[in-house]
């Protein structure tokens, strides 16, 4: 299928996904209609709802949260995977989302009462800022740890990189299980850690929805100074630097686009794995491979993948849905296994 | 010197590798055809590739039309040099087309769109690489040869007044071998600078106003064929494998032909 038509398909489909989403929350007081005129109110555009409103508010800000998060991750994913021309690159490999995880659950230890007595006392009532500040953080260290690890002589290793994060991501998961058996005993900080391990796009602050979208905005607009460059860069980074490409400041942009965009939605939503993998992986079988296309289009394909999954399971399990992360686990383990087998042969030479 | 590709004195060692190339120094003047030879491993390749700006020498100058061709901004670069490789690390799933639009990178506007100028040299780089009629298929469907001429077309959309070929004929039959030369022959007439790394001794003889002898990392000879094709040069750098020949003709003393031949 040609891009633009693509394009056009799913917008349509994230808009009914957006509008089907107002009518779905965590209690049924409201429903679609109402879900729709709290939305427009907040618009100006009606009357507020009398007795509910916040409650269609929280909604707006959860849906926001879901395409701001599925956008940023498919991103960051695409530009993983044409920086280092590997369809098996994604956030979670660089320790962008352990070391977000990592940072986060060390704020919720310092804000839960387990930090030095200032950092608690400073920390305590602006829980979603520390928290997700200090996601940031981590993710940030861990992705300059692995790629720093991971390039020798200026040039960036792929087997390297995808080695080095695996020794940084089991090291982050160590510490994040010490954290978690640190604080067993204490429900409220265990019930926050986990909830945080699991992904979660509920209760969102605005901060944390202003924050995502702002970051997505800045990584997103450097889509027309590297889509070229990584359709380049498909023959070889010293081929595409023949042809007149810096690519060392492509592969800065990307790399930090990439990581920014990553943090952000971790240190926002928690931990969601796939979405990064999977998303441009299914847009290249669907359209072309050019990036000119794949990148715009994963700000689309991302949040119609998310968003769809969390309509979708909401719709059918109710209270019983999944957290975002392990339905996102579930669906995405096995489509990275089904890549592994398919790419067999390629990976052999490894 | 103004109008020139120089390097003086470059060495190079790959990281945490030998010295590839050692001293090594060529002057090609714009309007004239050089095919540096010499033996597997003479780092012939890797100094195309400081020529062309793609490696960080460890000591010693390249410069293009007096200035440092690392010092060139990148997109400017690439419209004063083009590279063609040997071989691609990838074949992209793009049609011949689209990949030779890559060619025009250095050309297109801030927003990298390509405006109707870029295609119109796209459609004539395809013309005259004689692959015009490939224009559509995929780059993954071409033979090897057919690939390297649309690699020259790729050089060619670049319209850089310097061309450094890297064995551009391994994959040709004769006729196209042949062609390929004769294209890169005429480049050199209407005012390029075009250096041809080749194993063709005979094509280098037939085509080159200068041959450059590389071996061990730096030049042993650099002169017209007459001077480089003779055994006291060749044979102590290849050696004794070749014999020697000339046509009856006033071009033929000029231009010697060269065979290998098991002594």
């Amino acid at each position: 299928m040609a891009a633009r038509p693509l394009a056009i398909f799913l917008s349509l489909l994230l808009a009914g996904i957006l509008i089907a989403s107002l009518g779905v929350g965590s209690t049924d007081v409201i429903g679609l209609a109402e879900g729709i005129q709290g939305a427009l109110a907040m618009l100006g555009l009606a009357e507020p709802l009398e007795q509910y409103q916040a409650l269609a508010e929280l909604r707006v800000i959860r849906i926001l949260a879901t395409v701001g998060v599925g956008a940023a991750l498919a991103l960051s994913g695409a530009l993983l995977q044409g920086v280092f021309r590997n369809d098996l690159a994604s956030p979670s490999i660089i320790g962008v989302s352990s070391g977000a995880g990592l940072g986060a659950s060390l704020a919720i230890l310092v804000i839960g009462g387990y930090g030095p007595r200032f950092m608690i006392e400073n920390a305590v009532g602006m829980g979603p800022v520390v928290v997700t500040l200090a996601a940031l953080i981590g993710a940030a260290a861990c992705a300059w740890l692995v790629t720093t690890l991971a390039t020798s002589g200026g040039r960036i290793s792929v087997p390297m990189l995808l080695l080095v994060g695996i020794a940084v991501n089991a090291i982050a998961a160590g510490l994040l299980a010490a954290i978690q058996s640190y604080a067993l005993r204490d429900y409220d900080v265990s019930q926050a850690l986990f909830s945080w391990v699991f992904g979660r796009l509920e209760d969102r602050s605005s901060f944390q929805v202003g924050l995502l979208w702002t970051g997505l905005a800045l990584t997103a607009s450097v889509i027309p100074f590297v889509a070229l460059e990584l359709d380049l860069f498909a023959t070889g980074e010293e081929d595409a630097q023949g042809l007149g490409v810096n690519t060392g400041r492509v592969k800065f942009l990307a790399i930090l686009a990439a990581s920014a965009s990553a943090a952000i939605a971790v240190s926002v939503a928690g931990q969601i794995s796939f979405i990064g993998l999977v998303v441009p992986h299914v847009l290249r079988r669907v359209t072309t491979a050019s990036h000119r296309a794949i990148l715009p289009l994963c700000l689309l394909a991302g949040p119609v993948f998310l968003a769809g999954t969390e309509l979708l399971q909401r719709s059918l399990l109710g209270d019983a849905h999944l957290q975002p992360g392990v339905t996102m686990s579930l669906l995405g383990g096995p489509f990275f296994l089904f890549l592994l087998v398919r790419n067999r042969k390629e990976l052999r030479a490894w | 010197m103004v109008n020139s590709l120089r390097c003086e004195a470059v060495e190079y060692a790959y990281p945490g590798g030998e010295r590839v190339v050692d001293g090594a120094s060529l002057s090609v003047a714009a309007g004239s055809l050089t095919c540096v030879i010499g033996p597997n491993g003479a780092g012939k390749s890797t100094l195309l590739k400081a020529m062309g700006g793609l490696l960080s020498v460890d000591s010693g100058v390249v410069t293009v039309d007096g200035e440092a061709v690392r010092a060139l901004e990148s997109r400017v670069r690439a419209r004063t040099l083009a590279l063609v490789p040997q071989f691609l690390d990838a074949i992209p799933a793009v049609t011949v087309e689209s990949f030779v639009l890559g060619g025009r990178y250095g050309h297109l506007d801030g927003w990298r769109r390509a405006r109707s100028a870029d295609h119109q040299a796209v459609l004539v780089a395809l013309r005259e690489a004689h692959v015009f009629e490939l224009r559509e298929r995929l780059l993954a469907e071409l033979s090897g040869g057919q690939r390297q001429r649309v690699l020259i077309a790729r050089a060619l959309a670049q319209e850089a007044r310097y061309l450094l070929v890297d064995e551009p004929t391994s994959s040709l039959d004769p006729e196209h071998q042949l062609g390929v030369f004769a294209l890169l022959s005429r480049l050199a007439q209407e005012g390029h600078g075009v250096v041809v790394v080749t194993h063709d001794l005979n094509l280098a003889s037939q085509h080159a106003a200068e041959i450059a002898l590389m071996h061990s990392g730096r030049f042993v000879a650099v002169g017209t064929p007459k001077d480089v094709l003779k055994p006291e040069v060749l044979d102590p750098v290849y050696g004794a494998h070749f014999r020697f020949g000339k046509w009856d003709d006033e071009e033929g003393a000029e231009r010697p032909f060269v065979l290998p031949w098991s002594s």
